[in-house]
Parts: structure tokens; sequence; C-alpha cells
């Protein structure tokens, strides 16, 4: 049934069309638009119609219950001026930086490791990609015990070679480096398996005629792996960023603390107060559903930039080849 | 029957849609509220006691179905949602303590519980848990469920120790000043190094903030959080770290539980629902604590309420169920089953709250507790304290924690409040 339209449409001219005119696309093919309609309903409903409305809430003022009111660009004028929302961007900057450089290195060399393993394969595939599916929230109560000061393993290890304590969940660094590294630690096996893949996609012949070369591994990996595997380099980076810049529950789940105070604050000189933390610091904490929502475009304007410094990475490849 | 693909999807299609349709006429049948029958009510796990739910559904079998649903997650986000979506509203919500302020301002979507005859019982509760509920407008949003009367919680033997007063009466009677409190922190550490009496500054700052009657924020929305009642708190925090009184423990990690359990923090400022966290966290220290009061004045923290939607259809009936529910009786009951200390003073003096706790080594802990919660003052709870307090909290941390110089902190908070005060209206 496939082929129907696929044979029909060649046969009509641009002259008889009008003629013809009776069965339209809609009216033939609705069956065939019903059938993949569920998504585009969900869609709309779960997709669309929320991110149309938080662009007309934040033209607006709304505690989230009673009446709205009307706001201008007052948000956004405030958003601009706002040096909370500037920091959080910095702060979600330096954790994605310390999270994904280490993740891309570790990933690659784990991955060139799975490559060359001989038994046990999938077994360690498997091992590799599990962090990726643990809740966040699980992993960061474990890093939280982790990094702790008096009792963290961390500090245990610092301790062991001579070194002092830190106390890392206490202090601007520590705090963004524990969130790094519970984010690097959570995504290097899911990287590692798609730099797998693209290992395997490099043909062995190069690899034949390198070592005929007479080239070492090390410069193998260097002028044979590594410049056939930067397409992949490049969708691991873009990914990576698309997700640290929306870091949320690693800050959230490890700095939050059993007294009453706002869990999304951050820790100390709001060192872990990511972009998304402040979003839903400023809709949840404060009930201001308005401001919230244009942070929320603003957060979405600077994934926009990073996706297009992204891009621009990826057209400047194209045009070298 | 020759199954066709296309007749599979024809099939398929007709039960989605089938099934859509149903979802939306059953969505239309109860477009908001009860049917009358059917009475629905909404809280949280622990938010009421189990037995006394189930108590009342049978009580109020003969003439209403009570439909107690308890939801999970983040309560508020979930009952304002609902209610601003204007479908499937709950006819009796409970609603937390802390996020009474942002009900109140919104009394319309609620009906008033005075012109139910709320009046008649309020001398029944304890007047400042009452006045909680009640809108700038005066009419009565939420009805006392419980409430958490901040004490002194310590270790016996620690305290003896280092030769401070011990017995609870003792502690009430001599640390009953900010001064006296930080002299006996001094003494503590001097005569057990390694020992402090809190966690960090914020335990002072905010707990002397409690025990005032104003926040941040007063009822004509101007901010009020650079005056006395505040200077005076964070003056108290910033004490207490120069005489060295607080660790440098964050709050909540195992840290903060180990140093609770070998004695090295020896004491904090807790609202009575601690006493459950406490057994919780370190059950090896049973009979080790004991409970005064907290100096100065006691303060509170927590407590909820229970509410009728405008959705409700009966509210007369409603209002009757949730003046069981919550009558001394039942609140005691709340107490001993969830640990939900009653707003009704004639509940203090029932047999089961007398019993003494093998946790605090048999002193009964209703003694201390009673007292305090019937000593608390009144504070304004604008809609807007959490917003601009946060900056000042945020700041006493960095003076607590990382050291920060107290009058840069302090200016710092205030810009930062100010640029907050003019973004929300609020004047400064």
């Amino acid at each position: 049934m496939a082929t129907v339209p696929a044979l029909e449409k060649p046969t009509m001219t641009v002259a008889d069309a009008p003629a013809v005119q009776p069965k339209t696309g809609l009216r033939k093919y609705w069956h065939l638009y019903a059938a993949i309609s569920p998504f585009y309903l969900l869609f709309l409903a779960f997709g669309l119609v929320p991110v149309g409305f938080s662009l007309y809430l934040s033209f607006h003022r709304w505690d989230g219950l009673g009446s709205m009111e009307w706001a201008g660009l007052s948000q956004y004028q405030y958003l601009l001026s706002d040096s909370d929302f500037w920091q959080s961007i910095g702060t979600t900057i330096v954790i994605w930086a310390l999270a994904t450089f280490p993740m891309i290195f570790l990933a690659m060399v784990t991955a060139v490791m799975l490559n060359s393993a001989v038994r046990y394969k999938n077994l360690y595939r498997f091992a590799y990609f599990l962090p990726n599916v643990t809740s966040v929230v699980a992993i960061a109560i474990v890093f939280g015990s982790i990094f702790s000061t008096n009792f963290g393993l961390v500090n245990a290890l610092l301790q062991a070679v001579g070194l002092d304590q830190v106390a890392w969940l206490n202090t601007p660094w520590g705090i963004k480096v524990a969130i790094a590294t519970l984010m690097t630690w959570q995504w290097t096996g899911y990287n590692a398996i798609i730099f797998l893949a693209g290992l395997q996609t490099i043909p062995s012949d190069l690899y034949e005629a390198a070592r005929i070369d007479g080239a070492g591994p090390v410069q193998t990996f260097f002028r044979v792996t590594l410049p056939l595997l930067r397409p992949t380099l490049l969708f691991v980076l873009v990914v990576s960023t698309v997700t640290g810049l929306q870091s949320f529950s690693e800050p959230q789940v490890l700095l939050q603390t059993t007294a009453n105070e706002s869990t999304f604050s951050g820790g100390p000189d709001h060192a872990g107060r990511t972009m998304v933390l402040y979003f839903f610091q400023q809709t949840f904490d404060n009930n201001d559903f308005g401001y919230g929502a244009a942070v929320a475009w603003g957060i979405f304007l600077v994934v926009v930039l990073f996706s297009i410094i992204n891009w621009r990475l990826l057209q400047r490849r194209g045009e070298e080849q | 029957m020759r199954l066709s693909r296309r007749g599979l999807l024809r099939a398929g299609l007709a039960g989605t849609a089938a099934t859509a349709l149903g979802g939306l006429a059953s969505g239309c049948a109860v477009p908001t509220g009860s049917t009358g029958r059917n009475m629905v009510l909404w809280y949280w796990s622990g938010g009421l006691s189990d037995t006394v739910v189930k108590n009342a559904k049978a009580r109020y079998d003969r003439s209403v179905d009570l439909d107690a649903i308890q939801i999970g997650g983040y309560y508020r986000s979930k009952l304002i949602t609902t209610m601003a979506g204007n479908a499937h509203i709950p006819d009796i919500a409970g609603l937390k303590g802390e996020d009474m302020a942002s009900y109140l301002p919104n009394a319309d979507q609620f009906v008033d519980l005075r012109t139910l005859g709320a009046d008649k019982y309020k001398s029944q509760y304890l007047s400042w848990k009452w006045d909680q509920g009640i809108a700038d407008d005066g009419s009565m949003v939420g009805f006392p469920i419980d409430c958490g009367p901040v004490a002194h919680f310590y270790q016996y033997a620690v305290f003896r120790k280092a030769g401070l007063p011990h017995e609870p009466e003792d502690v009430s009677r001599e640390l009953d000043t900010w001064e006296k409190f930080f002299a006996a922190g001094e003494r503590l550490k001097k005569r057990i190094p390694g020992t402090y009496l809190l966690t960090d500054v914020n335990a002072v700052f905010e707990n002397v903030v409690q025990q005032g009657s104003r926040r941040y924020v007063d009822k004509d929305r101007n901010f009020v959080g650079d005056r006395e009642h505040v200077r005076n708190a964070w003056a108290l925090a910033v004490e207490a770290k120069r005489r060295g009184i607080v660790s440098s423990i964050v709050n909540g990690t195992p840290d903060q539980i180990s140093a609770k359990e070998s004695g090295r923090l020896p004491s904090q400022l807790g609202a009575s629902w601690a006493t459950g966290d406490l057994k919780n966290e370190v059950p090896k220290t049973e009979g080790r604590w004991r409970v005064a009061q907290m100096p100065v004045r006691p303060s509170n923290n927590g407590g909820s309420f229970l509410s009728i939607t405008k959705a409700c259809r009966e509210p007369e009936r409603a209002f009757e169920i949730i003046a069981w529910l919550l009558n001394a009786d039942n609140q005691a009951q709340g107490f001993v089953d969830a640990g939900l200390f009653p707003s009704t003073p004639a509940s203090y003096g029932m047999k089961k709250l007398q019993e003494p706790d093998p946790f605090f080594d048999g002193q009964v802990t209703m003694d201390v507790f009673g007292p305090a919660a019937q000593k608390i003052a009144v504070a304004y709870n604008s809609p807007y304290d959490v917003a601009l307090g946060q900056p000042i909290k945020d700041e006493i941390k960095n003076v607590g924690v990382l050291g920060k110089d107290p009058k840069q902190a302090w200016e710092d908070a205030m810009s930062k409040c100010r640029r907050i005060a003019k973004h929300l209206g609020v004047s400064y």
C-alpha cells in the first residue's frame, strides 16, 4: 500500500491537476496522517502548548494561583540586570567544562580499551553503560557520602597520601568539582559506547597501512584514529553540551540539606546554582512564575548560542574537507 | 477472519479514538469538586494520622464517601496546578505551613471557614496558630492541624562533663539568653575540645528571626529585613561565629549525623518533630538526650492546615469532617501516630502524650513542648518573605562557612534585597 502514492504522483501533470482535484492530500491519506498523529498530538499537548504558555507567562506576573498581571518586557529587563542569573550561567559553564573534558578523555581511553578487549566484551560494555541508566538522585546521594568531609572516600584517599582534608561540599570550588565528578562518572560509559561505535567504522586496512609505514601505536592513534573519529567527537560534544547546560538534579540532590533552607540555593556563594536550578528557585521557591518563565527563555537562548557554536564547528570541518 | 494490515490499523485507530472519547467524557462528567456524595481529601504522607483518617471514613460513611488521597512528590505544585487547571480539585485540601503565605493572598479560591461557624472552635486552638490561617482580608483559609514548637535538644552526659547545667530545668533556667547560651558554648569547647554547641551560624540566625514577631516583609509590602530585629539576629550569628561555638560541618550530611552520635555536636535547636529525626538518624544515642527550653523564648517551625476549596459542593459537611478530624482527641492520636504536635492545648494533658520517652531517658518531653507551644509569638508571614529572606540567609552562610567579612556580606545582602524588592513591587 505504500507504493500507491508513489505510482500515482508522477502521472499527474500540472495542467490537469485542477480538473482532477477530487482527492487532495489530506482526504486521501488521512489514515496515514492519523497513524502518525499520536506523537504530534502528544507533542502538541505536552510540548508545544507549554512552550507557548511559558512565553505568554514571561510577559506576566503570576503567583501560580491568583490572576495574572501584564508585565510587558519588565521580566526580561530584570533578567538582563540580574547578576544572580549571570552568575548561574558562569557556574553552569564552569561545571560543564570541568565535567566534559575529562569525560571525553576518559571515554575515549575506555573505548580504545574496549575495542581491543578480547574476552567479556559485552559484559564490559554493559558495565560501562550502567551509570547512565542509574537514577541521578541515587547517584547524588552516594556522591554526597563520597565527598563528605570527615568520612568521605575522597578525603580518606587524600589523607592516605598525606594531604589535608578538603570540605568538598562547603567550598565553592569543592562543590563544582564534586558536581563535575558526578557528571563525568555518569556519562563516561555512555560516550565510550558511542566512541566505540565510531572506532569500529574505521577500516582496518588503514591501520595495516600505518603499520607498514612504520607508525607506532601512539602515532597511529593521533594520525589515524583521532582524525577519523572527529565526527563522533563532535557528536559527543554536542550532546554533552545540551545535557551539561541543563544540569539540575545533580546539584539539587548533592547540596540539599535536611534543614528548612532552600534546596535550590546551591551551597555557599551559590557555587552549585546552575541555570536550571536558578529557574527552579525563582519559580517554585519564590512563586514568581512570570520571572521563572523569563529565566527559562534565557536558558533557551544560552543553549541556542552554544548549539550555534557547535554547528559552526561542524560547518568548518565540512569546508576543510 | 483474515487480518489485513489495514484492518488492524483501522481497529487500532477506532480503539484509540474510543478510549480518547471515553476519557474525555468521563473528564467532563466531574469537572470540579465532588458529586455531593463523593468527598475528596488531599494530604501528604504523614500529614494526618492514618488511624484518624480511617475512623473518619467509617464515621461519615452514611453521608459521604470520604476519599482521602496521599499526594506524593512536590505537594504544593500539584495542588496549585490542579486549582489553576480548574478540574478535579479536591474538596478538602491540606496546606503546608511553609506554603501558607502563598495561599493566603488567594483566599478567594477557598471557602471562608468563618462562614461555616469556625469561630466557635477558636478557643480550643492555639491562638497564634489560628491566626496564621487567616488572610489579610480577615477570611479564614486554613484550619489548624499541627505546629512545631522549637526547643533545645542536648546530651546530658556531655553537658555534665563540660560542667554545664545538665538537668532540663536547670538548662531551661540558666541558658535563657543568647549571651548565656554562647558562654555555655565557649565553655563546652574549652572543656571538651572539638565539641560545638551548634552546627552552623544559620541555626542562630534563623532561630532568632523566627522568635520575633516580624520577618522580612510587613503587611503593607514594605521590606523590613534591614530593621533592628534582623540586624540583631545577624549580629548574634556573627558573634556565634566569632566566639567559635559553631562547627564547620554541613547541615544534613553524614558528618553531622556522626558528630551527633559521637557527642561532638551534643546540642541543637529543633522543632518537636526533630525528635523523630533524631530517633531515625542516631538510634544508638537512645537515653542520652534531653529537651529544655530554647534561649529567650520559643519559636515555631512547621505545622500545617486543612482548607475547603471553592470547588467543594458540600462545604458544611466538609467542615464538619475537618472539625472532627482535628479535635483534641484526634490531634493527640496524630501525635502518637505521626508526631504531629497538637495545636489543641487540651491534648497536652492527655495520658498518651504524658508518656515518658526512653529516648530521652524517661523525660516527659510534653512538659517542655507543651508550655513552649503556648508562648509563641505570631509573625506576619508575607508571600515575599522567601524571596527577600533568602539573600540574607545566603550571605550569613557565606560569613559562617567561607569567612566572608560580615560587613561586606551585609551590604551585599542588602543590595540584593533592594534589587529583588524593586522587581517584586515591595517598597524598600
